[in-house]
């Protein structure tokens, strides 16, 4: 299967850039590209390349074309405007370079197909595997590649993890990739494609599938380019690692909004639902979704069941995640005799053992410690929602902490909701940074335990539920 | 863009899918229906590509069982049929009442053959309750296709109605796979009674 989707690994981790249409300008994207290369601390060799043929360009060797350099390439990043693309390609195939991205726009977006289809000719006869064009680029923290032209001081960059990020958009590609760093979960590859001239969704679909950094995948599409491939790929994909999808342009008007945008034949949405739904793809229909499943995806267990546990240190929030439960499907734990008896020990008198369970609005640390503990080992309770409103005179830093312990060593999957303002946001960033996902309302954690129950469960139909053991453990950080 | 395909083609090609639809015939007298009905109560059909909708023009006539019925409807319908020419006079097995169901195939230009499930009449309209999947479809897709509808309880009422529509739709899925020219597909309505079921309109768009 592997040879017939092109392998992106020399693009995602090249020994060698050539960088056409590098320039002393610091305006010009070339620039850009070059100087982020310099700042991310790219360790293998780069080659600026600028027809006007200055000698140096950021302090490195210049070339005038790639056929110069007469050294091996792996990646060749062109951004220069798209009538000087072809040549430029032309030359890249001449030279061997092992594969391109074309940043330029210009191409079948705007309604230029001539031109796009030139450089679809071009890369299939020298067999080169080809990014974009009208694309940001690639990403990849851990070989420290940053294809992308955007100001490094304007968007904040995610630390390494286990989610690799697609996005046909590059805005939705560079917009999420700041809040990606917000939200605090680690990221291993973005790969921003553009108009899927060459290297297409099936492609990245694949390559990403058996990518071992990767344990997580995001993917912002506006339409695929072979339907048929895409399934193909996505039936092994989606049982080997989440895939959690967006597709932009599904009412009219975005379709032909997405149209002009990247010029891919959309389908109509209806199909694309289809597909989604069938073939155990995570629909997230709006961006903060998307996060919100990329976070528990990415660090808790997997679980088919659904009984959930909610303790609490309010009263009011407690009811609305009840609510949630309910209607995202998924159903609230009754406790076993034994825990409900080990906690009547631990928690106030006034504290009753019925779901949810309000510990009381001074509950501190060894509250919520006790509570945890008894609930991650109970048998009746297949996953926790842990309510802290950092609010409340008991919650505290350690409440964060004991928070922390459990839900990176629990076998269960562990949710924090945790609205607020400065003094809760610390402490949010705290929890996530460490592997437990915090939601700003019961709402958005009880949709993405059900996301995770409902994936579960088609890993499980679809007979791949022992990859388990890798998914049931839970990952550390690896931060940078 | 696709032709509909003869009624009576379209009848014996599904019904190698083991997909039946109700017995029919074309007539060219009075005579040929009245022997058709047998006595039973038959429906008669006007068939010409200039009328798409039958019913709302007055075109489908119903409940007719004895020879005077059938002599009259036939008179009326050629009637109607010199404006309409070409036409053709099909009659068909009256049906029964019970819940209406719609089957429908279409070829999407990236994913290929959709299958879709819907409750019939104007419900499908209105309501837009229907589930969509790529074909070949699974015992389990077609489940689900069942049990992501909000009408799953009308149409489920009859119990025995679940295994119907299920093996249905893996039929018309194997159908839609196997006969990659038809590019639309329609059965509508399909009536559930009785534990089992009666397509009552086909209609086959060859690409």
């Amino acid at each position: 299967m592997a040879e017939k989707y092109y392998n992106l690994d020399t693009m995602l981790k090249p020994k060698s850039v050539a960088i056409i249409g590098a320039s002393q300008s610091p305006e010009k994207v070339g620039h850009i590209i070059m100087q982020n290369y310099l700042n991310v601390g790219y360790g293998g060799e780069i080659y600026p390349v600028n027809v006007s043929g200055n000698d140096t360009i950021l302090g490195r060797k210049a070339y005038k074309s790639v056929l110069d350099i007469k050294k091996p390439i792996d990646l060749a990043v062109i951004a220069i405007p798209a009538k000087f693309v072809p040549q430029s390609l032309e030359e890249c195939g001449k030279a061997k370079v092992k594969s391109v991205i074309i940043v330029s726009s210009g191409f079948s977006e705007v309604g230029d197909t001539a031109l796009q289809d030139q450089i679809v000719s071009i890369a299939k006869k020298y067999a080169l595997p080809v990014l974009g064009p009208n694309c940001l680029g690639v990403m990849d923290l851990r070989s420290r590649v940053d294809t992308m032209f955007l100001p490094t001081f304007k968007i904040d960059k995610p630390s390494i993890g286990g989610v690799s990020f697609a996005s046909q958009s590059g805005a939705v590609g560079s917009t999420v990739l700041d809040l990606i760093s917000h939200e605090n979960f680690g990221l291993s590859k973005f790969i921003s494609y553009g108009n899927a001239a060459v290297i297409d969704e099936a492609d990245i679909l694949n390559y990403l599938a058996h990518d071992p950094d990767t344990r997580v995948i995001i993917f912002y599409i506006e339409g695929v380019k072979r339907g048929k491939k895409f399934i193909e790929v996505a039936k092994e994909a989606t049982k080997i690692k989440p895939v959690i999808i967006i597709k932009g342009g599904i009412t009219p008007a975005g379709s032909s909004a997405a149209h002009s945008h990247t010029a891919s034949l959309a389908g109509s949405y209806a199909a694309y639902e289809a597909v989604f739904d069938q073939f155990g793809f995570i629909q997230a229909k709006s961006l903060d979704d998307m996060l919100y499943f990329a976070k528990i995806f990415e660090a808790q267990p997997l679980t088919t069941k659904k009984r959930v546990a909610i303790i609490t240190n309010g009263g009011g929030v407690g009811v609305l995640a009840a609510d949630s439960l309910y209607l995202n499907g998924l159903e609230m734990a009754e406790l076993s005799e034994n825990a409900k008896k080990i906690l009547r020990k631990a928690m106030p008198p006034i504290v009753n053992m019925a779901m949810p369970m309000d510990m009381g609005g001074d509950a501190d640390d060894k509250r919520f410690g006790a509570a945890i503990d008894v609930l991650s080992k109970d048998e009746n309770v297949d996953a926790l929602m842990i309510i802290s409103l950092f609010q409340t005179p008991g919650a505290d830093s350690r409440v964060a902490a004991t928070i922390i312990k459990y839900g990176t060593e629990s076998m269960k999957p562990v949710v924090v909701v945790s609205p607020g303002g400065n003094y809760a946001e610390v402490h949010n960033n705290m929890m996530e940074s460490s592997g437990v996902p915090v939601y700003p309302s019961p709402e958005d954690a009880a949709k993405a335990l059900a996301a995770l129950v409902k994936y579960s469960e088609y890993r499980e139909r679809m007979g791949s539920s022992n990859a388990k053991n890798k998914n049931n453990k839970k990952s550390k950080r690896d931060n940078k | 863009m696709g032709s509909l395909m003869d009624y009576m083609k379209a009848y014996n090609l599904l019904g190698k899918y083991k997909i039946r639809a109700l017995r029919a015939a074309y007539v060219n007298s009075a005579k040929e229906a009245v022997d058709f009905a047998k006595g039973k109560m038959i429906v008669m059909k006007l068939i010409s590509d200039k009328a798409l909708h039958k019913s709302k023009s007055g075109l489908v006539k119903l409940s007719l069982s004895n020879p005077k019925e059938i002599e009259s409807a036939f008179a009326e319908l050629t009637k109607k049929g010199n404006s309409l020419k070409p036409y053709k006079v099909l009659v068909q097995e009256q049906i029964v009442s019970g819940t209406e169901i719609i089957i429908g195939g279409n070829t999407d230009p990236q994913f290929g053959k959709l299958i879709l499930l819907g409750l019939g009449g104007i419900y499908v309209e209105v309501f837009k309750d229907v589930s969509v999947r790529v074909c070949p479809i699974t015992d389990y897709d077609a489940s689900e296709m069942i049990n992501g509808l909000k009408s799953k309880q009308i149409m489920l009422q009859d119990p025995r109605n679940e295994k119907i529509i299920k093996t249905l739709l893996i039929d018309v899925s194997n159908f839609l796979v196997k006969n990659q020219n038809i590019a639309e597909l329609d059965l509508n309505p399909i009536i559930l009674h009785d534990g089992t079921y009666d397509a009552v309109d086909l209609r086959l768009i060859e690409e």
